[in-house]
């Protein structure tokens, strides 16, 4: 009966829409992600590299079949850091590339604006760059995030330097934002819990070009330990500006400041400078076999060298792969949450730390390791700070 | 009373880099009246031509710098040409948002390339520190407040004693006038966004050993307006020493005042200037017309 087969093959690819239909996203062959980046703005030189990480991740696992027989494909748009930009991309991958989830959203402000609307939308908001307790709490089923704030990393490594080193007088120089004041609350609660207070402070506005009056402010307050809530940039100023005055001050520096351009445009001034990092820099000299292999196919990808946050990048598309997978063929979003509720990752190549979630916190990592530059490379000195 | 010197230093070094921007802006704003939004992105482009040439191609530092240079000028001669030109006689708003269009389009062209995205570049520069009695001067500041100085005298000749000098400044005057005495205008306009071009390019080599070369180091156009309305908008000598007065002005307030007034002195300065010299400090101290 032709008539009745024609209806029953009609039903099954309906009801196949219909179940296509219901999670956002997911067809039978593919599974599409949203992606907000800095790709033009003022952090556009960490926005590309975390985009290719990704795109080199998600392309692998395609080349290895896909997850349960379903290819990753990514949509990126760009918001030069821009909020309302960011807002429109969030609603283009919203309703027009209708993605199953959002990852690795860049910046806080735009993090900020976009996240309310995704997860209304039902959308897992997963590992955003963006250092800001409301990515991961109060728990919510959609939030996840890798990333803790930077007060907490701050906290941590201000006090094992201080009690490990002795300092009597540590001072700070910030960056007159949230960033600059969320690192001020986590080294001055550093300081409280070894009964010590901040001796001196000073701040620069973001696009300084010279730091010369701050330095001469910590250096008269006579400190034996400097804290910088700065970026790469300021991180060389402010460290090169102390050391050509003769000043050999320790200086430790945030995440924000642990990067190859560190060592590399700061040259010998910045040797000996310490930092926190939540994840190594993936050096190809002394790679161990697997990172060698992975520096090698990210260079034949994007032409360039690999760095810190390509490997973040990376990392965080690894992780959507195994929560994808572990979620099993029938993905919903449920499902997907369940799953990364669940996992447990060990340390990696690149050495990071173990991530791992659970019913209760959203929150896969909290701690940072202490690294130093010396020989014009980092050295990770710590395990992770508890 | 050493620490103030050694802060006076860089703030003159980084007031210089102000100066010459704020330069380039009034050289353009004399000869054709438009306020240029594109000084800081032909500074960033500036910058990493040389740094292209440079640590790309292999070029030695003076040359590679010397050809950012002078592409840079080529650049906003066909600027002027190809899209500028057409801008005479519209609105002045017309010229100012095609500056902003031509800035938006160098900076989006640049961030399409990977290797100018993902990373922040140094120009090698020697970066020795200059040791005078206990002072510690760095050699880029030497070299910066060097070079404005050697081409604040190279431009007082040029506008002083040739014939393209005299005629550009005749324009800037009074363009009409200058025409039927037979200088060719739309040569000049040409001629000054070459230069104010080409000026930006100096300033974006001179920084690069302060703050290096990355997407971002246009950002310090936005100092170097100010220190160009300081100088009345008008005056080149003015808005070069607008600059200097700006960076020391900042350095100084960082040191002396208490914590997080610095930021604002810069620009309590400039109301204040223009509060009292409404016409730019240069014409205070010419007396007020």
């Amino acid at each position: 009966m032709p008539v009745f087969r024609a209806f029953v093959a009609l039903v099954i690819a309906l009801s196949a829409l219909v179940a296509a239909a219901a999670t956002p996203g997911v067809s039978d062959r593919e599974i599409v992600l949203g992606s907000i980046q800095d790709l033009s703005g003022p952090a556009a030189m960490l926005g590309s590299p975390v985009r290719d990480g990704m795109l080199l991740r998600l392309e692998e696992a395609n080349e290895a079949g896909g997850v349960h027989g379903r290819k990753l494909r990514m949509v990126l748009e760009d918001s030069g850091y821009d909020p309302k930009r960011g807002v429109l991309a969030a609603r283009k991958l919203l309703d027009h590339d209708q993605v199953f989830a959002f990852l690795a959203n860049f910046g806080t402000p735009v993090v900020m604006a976009t996240m309310p609307l995704i997860v209304e939308a039902g959308r897992p908001h997963l590992f955003p760059f963006s250092p800001h307790e409301s990515t991961y709490s109060p728990l919510h089923p959609l939030k996840f995030q890798i990333f803790a704030p930077y007060q907490r990393y701050m906290d941590a490594a201000t006090r094992y330097m201080v009690q490990s080193r002795g300092y009597r007088r540590t001072c700070l120089l910030y960056q007159d934002d949230d960033y600059g004041l969320e690192v001020l609350k986590g080294v001055e609660a550093g300081l409280a819990r070894v009964g010590q207070a901040l001796v001196e402070k000073t701040s620069y506005k973001r696009g300084a070009t010279d730091f010369s009056s701050q330095i001469a402010r910590l250096r008269a307050a006579d400190c034996d330990f400097v804290v910088l809530a700065t970026v790469v940039r300021e991180t060389i100023a402010a460290m090169s500006e102390a050391r050509k005055t003769g000043w050999m001050v320790d200086m430790l520096v945030t995440a924000s400041g642990y990067s190859a351009q560190t060592h590399e445009l700061g040259g010998m001034a910045v040797d000996g400078l310490y930092a926190v990092s939540v994840l190594p820099h993936p050096y190809a000299a002394g790679a161990n076999r697997a990172l060698a292999d992975w520096i090698k196919r990210y260079r034949a990808r994007f032409g360039v060298d690999p760095n810190v946050w390509s490997a973040m990048g990376y990392s965080i598309a690894d992780l959507f792969v195994r929560g994808a997978r572990a979620a099993g063929r029938e993905l919903t979003v449920a499902r997907f949450v369940s799953a990364l509720e669940h996992l447990e990752t060990t340390r990696d190549f690149f050495g990071s730390p173990e991530y791992h979630f659970s019913g209760e916190d959203h929150l896969g990592n909290r701690y940072g390791r202490l690294a130093q530059i010396r020989d014009g490379r980092w050295v990770i000195l710590t395990d992770y700070l508890k | 009373m050493l620490s103030l010197i050694q802060v006076l230093t860089s703030g003159i070094a980084i007031g210089c880099v102000y100066g010459l921007v704020a330069l380039s802006f009034v050289l353009i704003y004399k000869a054709t009246e438009t306020v240029s939004f594109m000084q800081g992105e032909l500074l960033m482009v500036g910058a990493f031509a040389a740094v292209a040439l440079n640590a790309g191609a292999g070029w030695p530092l003076w040359l590679a710098a010397a050809t950012a240079v002078a592409g840079m000028a080529l650049l906003g001669a066909m600027l002027e040409r190809i899209v500028l030109r057409h801008a005479i006689g519209q609105p002045h708003l017309v010229a100012v948002l095609l500056t902003f269009g031509l800035g938006l389009i160098m900076r989006g062209g640049l961030t399409t390339v990977p290797a100018a995205s993902h990373d922040i570049y140094r120009l090698p520069f020697a970066d020795r520190v200059l040791q005078v009695g206990a002072l510690a001067l760095s050699f880029s500041h030497v070299l910066v407040i060097a070079a404005t100085a050697a081409l604040a005298v190279v431009l007082a000749v040029f506008f002083r004693h040739t014939r393209a000098g005299l005629a550009l400044r005749a324009c800037s005057e009074n363009a009409r006038v200058a025409s039927l005495m037979g200088v060719p205008v739309e040569a000049m306009h040409t001629l000054a966004w070459a230069l104010g071009a080409g000026l930006a390019a100096i300033a974006g080599v001179l920084l690069a050993p302060i703050t290096f070369v990355h997407l971002n180091m246009g950002l310090i156009a936005l100092k170097a307006f100010p220190a160009a309305v300081l100088g009345g908008l008008t005056s080149l000598p003015g808005a070069l020493l607008g600059g200097v007065f700006l960076g020391v002005v900042e350095a100084l307030a960082g040191l002396a005042l208490p914590e997080g007034v610095k930021d604002v002195v810069p620009y309590a300065v400039l109301m204040l200037a223009l509060f009292l010299f409404p016409d730019g400090l240069s014409s205070g101290w010419r007396g007020r017309r």
